[in-house]
């Protein structure tokens, strides 16, 4: 029986040697990341199916590009990503210039170009969610709720040690994700 | 010269005090203990920003349309890539999510979670009032929670600054050998002060980035500060600051000539919301 959610190595390793069901664990694994930066940076939810269509369906052709050498499958995919991205939007402005000229004047949930804080938000909530689920909860806590690092301890009742440990390490993954993405923070 | 702990720096990113005296004293020397926390702080702003951010999952319809035209292009792949409810039940028997099942909507949550982050925040959700939890009504919420979710979303804050625009800064017309630069910028209030934390990402030239606020007149500006090596800042503007007459946000390719003047290179520009200019005044 297969993992439900294939571990990252796990997934590069199949891509990598053209796997048959390489893309489907591609698409179980990254097809939340890809769905959810389209969505966010082009708003409607046709154009991000179609985004995301298109960003495994590029993956794929293109697979051999892939080099593990030179950064990690997530990045590589928020790559093409973006480059989709871009080119949907690209060819909305030129369905609708009167749009570009009122995109001046709008806050950015639509901006003109995915946005590296668009990016950023969905690679972080992406890492949080892949993190152990008592380290996920720790994270949250630390994040979004009130509480100190004492607090989380005792409200958890987790030993103090652990919740510092948990929120060094939990910081961390989330910075080296963001790095090894290749994404400007 | 010993480090600070690393989980003194992950403490203080997170804002909390933390730390001995001579914790501070080896920061307040030390580059690379500095450097480590400006970029775990970086992290922990950008998972604070506007809350927990849910990532939504793409419907079923959207791995049926891969797998039929990447299927349509080799037998092999297609043959992995069933995407029938039927061969789906057939495939593992139980129901439950098997090799050859496409992930979606029908499937039961993908990710098993104990805590749920931010069902549905949407753009308002996060302008919530501070909660004041006693550590008894939490464990009461993460009791409830260790059989199904906890809404973690009604334990949350407001962030500690609160984001008042957030715009996009585009190239000008008139410099053409920028036209792919790109760059954001976002005002924020805290207690204390407004700042714009500005991002760029323009080509590396001889110079260096420095944010202006642009007057209306066309004539009058404001020098916030220059970009870092990442091409990124965050800068507190001047106290009573009028945004509706400073409301363009301009980045300038400075050389290093000494002048502290704008080198008429704009990089990129962006104009802020008069919204934003209202909410920016004291209350």
């Amino acid at each position: 029986m297969p993992v439900e959610v294939p571990s990252d190595e796990d997934v590069s390793a199949a891509f990598g040697k053209g796997d048959p069901d390489a893309l489907r664990l591609l698409y179980v694994r990254f097809g939340a990341l890809v769905y959810s930066l389209a969505r966010r940076s082009l708003g409607g939810q046709a154009d991000a199916e179609d985004v995301t269509q298109q960003v495994f369906v590029s993956a794929w052709r293109g697979r051999d590009t892939f080099d593990p050498e030179r950064g990690s499958l997530a990045g590589w995919l928020v790559t093409i990503t973006r480059n989709r991205i871009s080119d949907m939007l690209r060819s909305r402005q030129r369905d609708d210039r009167v749009l570009l000229h009122m995109a001046a004047n709008v806050t950015t949930e639509d901006p003109a170009v995915p946005s590296d804080q668009v990016v950023n938000r969905v690679v972080v909530a992406d890492e949080l969610a892949r993190l152990p689920e008592a380290q996920r909860l720790v994270m949250t806590l630390a994040f979004y709720s009130d509480l100190t690092h004492e607090q989380i301890a005792e409200v958890l009742q987790m030993p103090l040690g652990t919740v510092k440990s948990h929120i060094r390490r939990g910081l961390q993954r989330l910075r080296s994700r963001l790095e090894a993405d290749r994404v400007a923070y | 010269m010993s480090h600070t702990d690393p989980e003194f720096l992950a403490l203080k990113a997170l804002g909390e005090q933390a730390g001995t005296a001579q914790d501070a004293a080896h920061l307040a020397q030390c580059a690379d203990c500095r450097l480590e926390l400006e970029r775990l702080t970086r992290v922990v702003e950008l998972a604070r920003r506007d809350g927990p951010t849910p990532l939504e999952e793409p419907p079923a319809s959207v791995w049926e349309r891969i797998a039929a035209t990447v299927g349509s292009e080799g037998a092999g792949v297609a043959r992995a890539l069933v995407p029938s409810d039927s061969a789906r039940g057939a495939a593992n028997g139980s129901g439950r999510r098997g090799p050859l099942a496409p992930p979606g909507r029908d499937v039961p949550a993908r990710r098993p979670t104990g805590v749920r982050v931010g069902n549905s925040p949407g753009r308002g959700g996060w302008r919530r009032r501070r909660l004041r939890l006693v550590a008894a009504g939490l464990a009461a919420g993460l009791i409830i929670g260790a059989g199904g979710t906890v809404a973690v979303t009604q334990l949350t804050r407001p962030p500690a600054s609160q984001v008042l625009a957030e715009i996009e800064l585009r190239p000008l017309a008139q410099f053409p050998q920028y036209q792919s630069a790109a760059g954001t910028a976002a005002l924020r209030k805290t207690q204390a002060a407004l700042q714009l934390a500005v991002s760029v990402s323009a080509p590396p030239r001889p110079g260096f980035y420095e944010v202006w606020l642009l007057g209306a007149n066309g004539t009058s500006m404001i020098s916030l500060g220059d970009l870092n090596a990442e091409h990124a800042g965050t800068f507190t503007l001047p106290t009573g600051v009028d945004l509706r007459f400073y409301s363009r946000v301009d980045v300038s390719l400075q050389p290093f000539n000494g002048s502290t003047q704008h080198s008429s290179t704009s990089v990129v520009r962006g104009s802020l919301p008069a919204t934003a200019a209202g909410a920016a005044e004291p209350s």
